[in-house]
């Protein structure tokens, strides 16, 4: 950019570049990062910060008897709870496949959509899901049994 | 152009930095952040991110959690900070009812000061943690309690017959006995919102014969029946709420529906306060109320002296002691029912809705104390307020010994058309059955019997122009002139007048009404001569004539 | 013949290792603009910058010509779609939702105060704007041949710009947005006032149809909602960017900003260190001929040279106002939040209830006829500014601030008289009333001819027809009535804004109104 007059000469000549226009690209860059920042700060929108879905702990109140292989599903969760002699535990009833939500039957699970089958603590037996049905966190303290559904443990794992 | 150009860079770097720190503002410096980096549980330090309990069925999403994040489920071993302290053990978890649901507030805010809804736009602050249980009035408006004098006697019974040896009820009493398995019997609080086994009494009395020592033989008497109704009413009225049942009690014992509806059932005087709690503080003058603006400070002076608070009041200073006035300021807040699905209604208050069971208890005792006795006094003997004219004692006993109940009836079930005293007998007031408790508990007020009337209902046959003169003379000082009213009651009323009987009406003023105004008329005395019989009689004429018109 | 192989390989990969520079060569033909050629084609060679001149005349770009004004109304605009497509995002057009998405915008959502924020003060920042933008036109006679249908269409911006403003002020759902939209529908319905005086209303209802037309029911309710939602956020935006394109074209086409006829001559004595003939040389071509028109191009007939780049010179001067414009914007964001009251209650009136600022000046005369001040004044006034351009066609003073026949002390008297004239009205009502106190039942009709919005119009037009006299000029006219009606507007926007309380009665302060 000229910031100096010249002698009147063809303007279709490249010029010579006398030195850089500091004010110039400075204020550029100043303006491109600044509205670059807001632009990075305007992504950050879209992605909600609380979900309105119910917490992924909850509390169950389990009912007195619970004959050791029978599911208790606690209303609107999709969760199967089952109490044996090794303790408390629960499997997710969400198939691994496409999301949809497993009935618990004598064998296991199966899965309406598309047919796949787990078997008791939740192996695949068949169909296309791809992944066993995962074992939640239980943690038991006083006669409160909580659930953390975020949080997945290993299967076997039973809270006496 | 270098103008323009400084002006780009500048403007530029002044957005930049302003950004930068809005930026810093929200992901560092917010206060919920500030707090949750405090926390620490057992897995470590807990993760930084909004919090909020759910509810989709009360339309709740609270974010009272993202501070007080060990409210939250399963979050209860969090520490680290002062505000985290686990909730109190109540009824209803938090974790799922959430938190306004009880406490008020603003729940989707996370600003410290719109939570808590003292904010200018937000109407429904929270409650003051000392008023905290006055929120039970969300969804339990129909407590089945009694006023106070029973729940009084109801809760001195439950001391006096030492049950709280064995029984911890609303956290007094009981005795552990650790060696035994815990608490000696079982907690008593919320009787009155589970079932209970009404066969107890025989079977402690079985326990305590078939016991040879130990508490069982020692502690435990067996319970007359008069006790008996006492406890009941003391467990009934046990729902882990002592102070909303106690202040509800306070409030059906002054009259207070007498004037108000509350749930569609009173008075007409005075403004509806079945959202009282709700009551907007920006609506509302703080300029005579005492110490901070909060609601409950508003309507504690409300209490002692409406017209200073309310421009144009017409309501009669509560003439109550100040612990009262806390308990009728506790339960006007409680008055902030919510519409909520059937699911998370309580069963007396879908039968309320469904069935017109009443929200409180309908003996005759409650009854008088909710409708009748911010007029004629929580004893029965009338109240003068300055400014309106003096109610009435109902349970004067020369009142008592002559009114027949037919009287009483047709007074409390159409009033005193054009007077003060409205009538009763209505959809949204009392039914009949009511009238009838009422009228069985006025005649508890005296030891007075009511005396047989040997005359049919009209026998007087006197001289209503004699009537008149000896009226005009004697009477209309107090009563008015033609009866209309004044100190004493109106005489020329029509439903008094036509439920009224003659024997009534001489009896009165042959003995007059005791430790009021009005005097036995047989007696002389220092401004009149005493009345005859016959001057009597011929009054009586006289009023009876004032019957069907005005003279 | 074609390649072997292995020259076919190699040839792939050459092209692959180029791909980068060949992208940003393929994308910007045009190269870095370092010589007045590039600098040419980096502009008209670029779909969005193409609206612009490729040369831009220095007298354009002085402060002083335009103030930067109407940049500034398009980077409020921006500012503004920006922010309301990011709230579109978690905004909910039902009035069970709505108030609540709100909430949740300023208390959860990321970045959400601050974009609410910036959306409420950008559109605030815009209406200003496109007024003051509007003086400026007027002031400097922007609005003569050949550029009286631009007025026009800027006269279009004007009304799309109140009509985007007022239809967002119902989203949020509070007691603010409930009453102030009730009060506005009721205006649209107040053509009844002369229906109704004429007994015509059962057979011709203009007012009743207009209220239907906007609220969709007839109450305020889920229906005006989203009504509005979709004026605010599809129907006005693209109305106003096509009128935005018009407007633009039509400053090339008018060959730019106006400049006083002797423009030239007063550059001519500033440093000219940036401007340059083209043609020094026999000249090379630097652009093609488009077609051969008719006429005269805009430059016959012009002095020498005054034009410098539009590369980098306008950008500059453009992207300084964007900036300096979200700068203000930013900085009010972060200090005011954009109000929410109470949610709508359609039992408890707010009272006062009143419009959002802008038509403050009109509730003040609708208090007394809503059908002279919801819509007789505005019509006039509209339709008045149409009128300029055509009803004064003279030439002096073109392009000058406050130019023409009266010049600066006429404007000046005209600030006097229009601001004194509704100050004394306005004094004179609060003190002792109107007709309807001193004759009960006078008809309303009388009310909606005389009453202090039209009295105050009057005195505007008696003025303004005798400057019209006195000065021999339209334009003096113009200026005067231009003048009076800017200062009406302010003084009844400043005494409707802070000095009316409940119920539309005046105080001092509003410590002094009753308290419930």
């Amino acid at each position: 950019m000229t910031t100096q007059a010249k002698a009147p000469r063809s303007r279709l000549d490249p010029e010579p570049v006398p030195r850089r226009d500091w004010l110039g690209l400075s204020s550029l860059w100043a303006m491109t990062g600044a509205l670059l920042f807001g632009l990075l700060g305007l992504l950050k929108l879209p992605k909600a910060a609380v979900l309105a879905s119910p917490s992924k702990k909850f509390k169950v109140s389990l009912p007195d008897v619970l004959p050791v292989g029978e599911a208790f599903v606690p209303p609107g969760r999709a969760v199967a709870i089952y109490k044996d002699s090794g303790g408390i535990y629960a499997v997710s009833t969400i198939c691994t496949h496409l999301g949809c939500v497993v009935k618990a039957n004598a064998e296991g699970f199966e899965c309406p959509c598309h047919g796949s089958r787990f078997s008791a603590n939740g192996d695949v037996t068949k169909g296309p899901a791809p992944r066993a049905l995962p074992w939640l966190k239980v943690s038991v303290s006083g006669g409160a049994v909580t659930i953390d559904e975020g949080v997945v443990v290993p299967q076997g794992t039973k809270v006496a | 152009m270098r103008k323009n150009k400084l002006l780009l860079l500048i403007s530029s770097a002044a957005v930049l930095l302003l950004l930068v720190g809005a930026a810093a503002e929200e992901n560092y410096l917010r206060e919920w952040r500030r707090i949750q980096a405090q926390g620490r549980s057992d897995e470590g330090s807990i993760p930084v991110q909004l919090r909020q309990v759910v509810n989709p069925g009360l339309g709740v999403a609270d974010r009272c959690v993202s501070c007080h994040v060990s409210m939250g489920p399963g979050e209860q071993g969090v520490r680290g900070a002062a505000v985290f302290v686990p909730h109190k053990p109540v009824v209803h978890d938090p974790a799922d009812y959430g938190c306004t649901v009880c406490h008020g507030g603003q729940g989707q805010a996370t600003e410290k000061s719109d939570a808590h809804g003292d904010v200018h736009f937000w109407p429904e602050p929270m409650l003051d943690k000392s008023m905290s249980y006055a929120g039970c009035g969300t969804c339990h408006v129909a407590l089945h309690v009694p006023e106070q004098a029973q729940l009084r006697a109801a809760e001195l019974a439950f001391e006096r017959l030492d049950c709280y040896s064995c029984h911890r009820v609303d956290g007094k009493g009981g005795t552990v006995r650790p060696d035994q398995g815990g608490m000696e019997g079982p907690n008593l609080s919320r009787t009155g919102l589970v079932a209970y086994d009404k066969e107890w009494h025989a079977k402690h009395t079985a326990k305590s014969a078939a016991a040879s020592d130990g508490p069982w033989k020692k502690a435990f008497r067996a319970v007359g029946s008069d006790d008996l109704t006492l406890l009941d009413t003391f467990l009934a009225t046990r729902v882990a709420a002592p102070q909303l049942v106690s202040a509800k009690s306070v409030f059906l014992s002054y009259g207070c529906l007498g004037c108000h509806k509350v749930s569609g059932v009173g008075g007409d005087d005075g403004p509806d306060l079945t959202r009282a709690g709700f009551k907007d503080p920006g609506q509302v003058s703080f300029e005579h109320v005492p110490g901070t603006g909060s609601m409950a400070n508003w309507m504690a002076e409300h209490f002692r002296a409406p017209a200073s608070v309310v421009v144009g009041s017409q309501m009669p200073a509560a003439a109550v002691s100040e612990n009262e006035i806390r308990q009728l300021t506790f339960f006007t807040l409680s008055l902030r029912r919510k519409e909520l699905r059937d699911v998370y209604l309580p069963k007396d208050r879908i039968r309320a809705a469904k069935f017109g069971e009443r929200e409180f208890s309908a003996d005759g005792a409650t009854l008088y104390g909710a409708f009748c006795a911010g007029c004629h006094g929580a004893d029965g003997h009338g109240r003068r307020l300055s400014g309106l004219v003096s109610f009435p004692s109902i349970a004067n006993p020369d009142f008592l010994a002559i009114a027949p109940d037919a009287l009483l009836t047709k007074t409390i079930e159409i009033g005193r058309p054009g007077r003060r005293m409205p009538a009763w007998l209505k959809a949204d007031a009392l039914n009949a059955d009511d009238v009838k408790a009422v009228i069985a508990h006025i005649r508890t007020l005296s030891a007075a019997a009511i005396e047989s009337d040997p005359h049919p209902p009209r026998w007087v046959k006197g001289d209503a122009a004699e009537g008149k003169r000896l009226f005009s003379s004697t009477c209309s000082g107090c009563h008015g002139s033609y009866g209309a009213g004044g100190e004493g009651p109106a005489l020329n009323n029509k439903v008094l007048l036509e439920s009224a009987t003659d024997h009534y009406l001489v009896e009165t003023i042959k003995r007059g009404r005791r430790g009021t105004a009005m005097s036995s008329f047989l007696e002389p005395s220092p401004v009149r001569p005493a009345l005859t019989q016959s001057d009597i009689e011929n009054l009586v004429a006289y009023l009876r004539s004032l019957q069907g018109g005005k003279s | 013949m074609t390649p072997t192989t292995k020259d076919a390989l190699r040839e792939f990969s050459d092209n692959l290792k180029a791909v980068p520079r060949r992208v940003m060569e393929t994308a910007f033909r045009t190269g870095p603009p370092t010589t007045d050629r590039t600098r040419s084609t980096f502009v008209f060679g670029n779909v969005f910058l193409h609206l612009h001149a490729v040369r831009t005349h220095r007298w354009s770009l002085k402060w002083t010509t335009t103030m930067g004004l109407g940049i500034m109304s398009v980077s409020a605009f921006l500012i503004a779609l920006v922010t309301g497509v990011m709230l579109m995002f978690y905004y909910k057009p039902y009035p069970e939702a709505a108030y609540e998405s709100i909430k949740d915008i300023h208390f959860v959502v990321p970045t959400g105060r601050l974009i609410r924020n910036l959306h409420r003060w950008s559109a605030n920042l815009m209406v200003v704007a496109v007024i003051l933008h509007m003086a400026r036109a007027f002031y400097t006679a922007a609005y003569r041949k050949p550029r009286e249908y631009n007025w026009l269409m800027g006269i279009g911006l004007l009304v799309v710009t109140l009509g985007l403003s007022f239809t967002g002020y119902l989203l949020p759902w509070d007691q603010l947005a409930y009453w102030a939209i009730t009060i506005g529908a009721n205006i649209a319905q107040s053509p009844r006032e002369i229906t109704d005086a004429l007994g015509i209303t059962d057979y011709f209802d203009p007012g009743g149809f207009q209220r239907l037309l906007l609220l969709g029911s007839d109450m305020v309710g889920a229906e005006a909602l989203i009504r509005f939602y979709l004026l605010h956020v599809m129907i006005l935006p693209l109305a106003l960017a096509a009128l935005m394109g018009v407007h633009f074209w039509r400053i090339r086409k008018d060959g730019g900003m106006v400049r006083p006829a002797d423009a030239d001559d007063q550059l001519f004595r500033q440093p000219r260190e940036e401007a340059l003939p083209i043609f020094t040389e026999a000249p090379a071509k630097t652009y093609h001929l488009a077609a051969i028109v008719r006429g005269r191009t805009s430059n016959v007939g012009r002095g020498p040279e005054n034009t410098v780049p539009s590369m980098p010179h306008l950008f500059y001067a453009e992207l300084g106002v964007l900036m300096v414009t979200l700068l203000v914007c930013l900085a009010l964001s972060l200090v005011s939040d954009a109000p929410l009251k109470e949610l709508a209650n359609p039992s408890v009136p707010e009272n006062p209830a009143k419009a959002p600022w802008y038509f403050l000046g009109l509730q003040e005369m609708v208090a007394f006829s809503a059908f002279m001040g919801g819509i007789g004044i505005p019509s006039i006034v509209l339709i008045g500014l149409a009128l300029i351009p055509y009803l004064d066609r003279e030439t002096e003073g073109t392009g000058r601030w406050f130019g023409g026949p009266g010049g600066w002390p006429l404007v000046r008297l005209s600030i006097v008289l229009g601001l004194a004239a509704p100050i004394l009205i306005e004094s004179f009502v609060i003190r002792f009333g109107w007709l309807r106190e001193w004759f009960p039942s006078v008809p309303q009709l009388v009310i909606t001819m005389l009453n202090p919005g039209t009295l105050l119009t009057a005195v505007y037009a008696f003025f303004s027809m005798w400057c019209i006299r006195r000065y021999g000029s339209t334009r003096a006219g113009a200026l005067a009535l231009f003048t009076c009606f800017l200062c009406g507007f302010l003084v009844l926007t400043i005494v409707g804004t802070y000095f009316r309380g409940p119920n539309w009665v005046f105080y001092w302060s509003p410590s002094e109104w009753p308290k419930h």
